[in-house]
């Protein structure tokens, strides 16, 4: 996973490797619901090179550190679903075992 | 730095839960997380199959890297591939990516003697780790036969040998489909449907059954909802409504003295008592539209195109997860998860470096209008 970045910081464009559209949609959706970015997309140049370019703009801070924020907070929301799915597991597993038990009383 | 979350937060809900299959929704999210998961699930989660074949006898009718080729296939219970090392990345084995860290070595020694012909069954992989073995297909309910458990690797005749060594590996299905762990995972927007109540009035009874009818799935139904009506036991009067589910009713209803059969109301009089039934058309299961426009066009075909609103939910997702049977369902999105929060921590952790190396000469070049 390398950059690609130029004089003036607010802009660049990250050239990852070892990525595909799996990683990148996600992390161009989140930056783009971040209020300091002003454009953010990605390519794929080839599809059989594994490379993909994420550009970012933002509105003056680092698209470095932009692009950190933004992966921390996809970060925080797959914590969440993990978390929710977990308890929802739970959830699940209690009240068959309670409807089982139920059904063995009656 | 921010420090308030500006992303909405994901709610899910299990619908189904089995060992091998789970169903759930994902709400409060855009596609491209759903996808992102999906994508996730198939090709990058890890699991550990056959990798590496040591052939010492086969003298049955398939070749060896046919035999080979199905080893590979077959899912092994892959509960320890998350904490496993790959092969490649492993320093404790001597080169060969054979030690107890990264594989799991497997034999099977096969031969028939007898006039019958042999099955040589996954259930004849005999592993070195007791906690990787061919996944047992078999119902957990006692009075399933016990012949047909185990995947047939091969059939031997009477004097036909198989003796093999092989090594399993941990893998993901980017790299081979064998180490994919899904079988299939599924997402599917959920629909809003909204029936427009006023149209769906002028409709005569058999205009709806019909338009109910031209959905491939079962997904409207028509229901008879009584107003005024008292349900007694007098004779003809309830023999005559309880006949009245499904298309049994226009047909009974002309045993007993029509009053009058307007568009959506059939009106009967019976022993001097009055009943009115009205038919509506209720959505019985939303998710079981599969998003063809068929009672649209129908709807146009009888002329009355705003019938029926079909909304695909953008940020409401049904997932089915079916695993092959290596990984439970449930784990399985969980180490889903867990591998997409490692691939953003790789990303965010390099970042710390920055390279414009000669590899990205062109791409520099590019941008500065070389």
């Amino acid at each position: 996973m390398e950059i690609g970045s130029h004089s003036d910081q607010s802009k660049s464009t990250f050239c990852l490797v070892d990525e595909d559209h799996t990683f990148a949609n996600p992390v161009r959706f989140t930056l783009n619901q971040d209020p300091r970015v002003t454009f953010c997309g990605y390519s794929i140049p080839h599809p059989s090179d594994n490379r993909v370019n994420i550009r970012v703009q933002t509105t003056g801070d680092p698209a470095k550190e932009v692009l950190k924020d933004g992966c921390q907070e996809l970060m925080h929301v797959c914590q969440h679903v993990r978390g929710t799915f977990d308890k929802s597991v739970n959830d699940f597993k209690r009240t068959k075992t309670n409807t089982e038990q139920n059904m063995d009383t009656k | 730095m921010e420090g308030v979350s500006y992303a909405r937060m994901p709610r899910v809900k299990i619908r189904e839960l089995k060992d091998d299959y789970a169903k759930f929704e994902l709400r409060d999210t855009d596609a491209s997380i759903a996808n992102a998961l999906r994508r996730v699930m198939i090709a990058e989660v890890p699991t550990i199959a056959i990798d590496l074949v040591e052939i010492e006898v086969n003298s049955s009718v398939l070749n060896d890297e046919f035999i080979a080729h199905r080893l590979g296939l077959i899912p092994l219970t892959s509960e320890r591939a998350m904490s496993m090392r790959f092969s490649r990345d492993c320093d404790a084995c001597d080169g060969d990516g054979q030690c107890e860290f990264c594989s799991v070595e497997f034999h099977l020694r096969v031969k028939c003697m007898t006039d019958q012909t042999l099955d040589v069954s996954s259930k004849d992989l005999y592993s070195s780790d007791h906690s990787v073995v061919p996944v047992d297909f078999s119902d957990p309910s006692n009075h399933e036969s016990s012949d047909n458990r185990g995947i047939i690797i091969v059939k031997l005749r009477r004097g036909q040998e198989l003796r093999l060594r092989a090594i399993a590996r941990k893998g993901i299905g980017k790299d081979h489909a064998k180490w994919s762990p899904a079988a299939t995972v599924t997402f599917m927007y959920e629909p809003e449907i909204h029936i427009n109540e006023d149209l769906m009035e002028t409709l005569t009874l058999e205009e709806k059954r019909e338009w109910v009818d031209s959905s491939p799935t079962r997904v409207f139904e028509i229901d008879p909802v009584t107003q005024q009506c008292s349900l007694l036991n007098y004779g003809f009067g309830y023999a005559l409504f309880s006949a009245f589910i499904g298309n049994a009713i226009v047909n009974s209803v002309h045993n007993s003295k029509l009053l009058s059969l307007s568009s959506s109301r059939i009106i009967s009089r019976t022993n001097s008592k009055e009943w009115c039934l009205t038919f509506i058309v209720m959505v019985v299961d939303a998710e079981a539209y599969t998003y063809d426009d068929e009672v649209l066009k129908k709807a146009e075909a009888m002329g009355k195109p705003g019938l029926v609103e079909i909304i695909a939910r953008q940020d409401s997702f049904i997932f089915t997860v079916e695993s092959t049977g290596a990984i439970k369902a449930s784990q399985l999105v969980l180490n889903a998860i867990e591998i997409l929060k490692q691939k953003l921590d790789a990303v965010r952790l390099s970042e710390d470096t920055v390279e414009a190396d000669d590899q990205f000469g062109e791409l520099g070049a590019h941008m500065r209008g070389g």
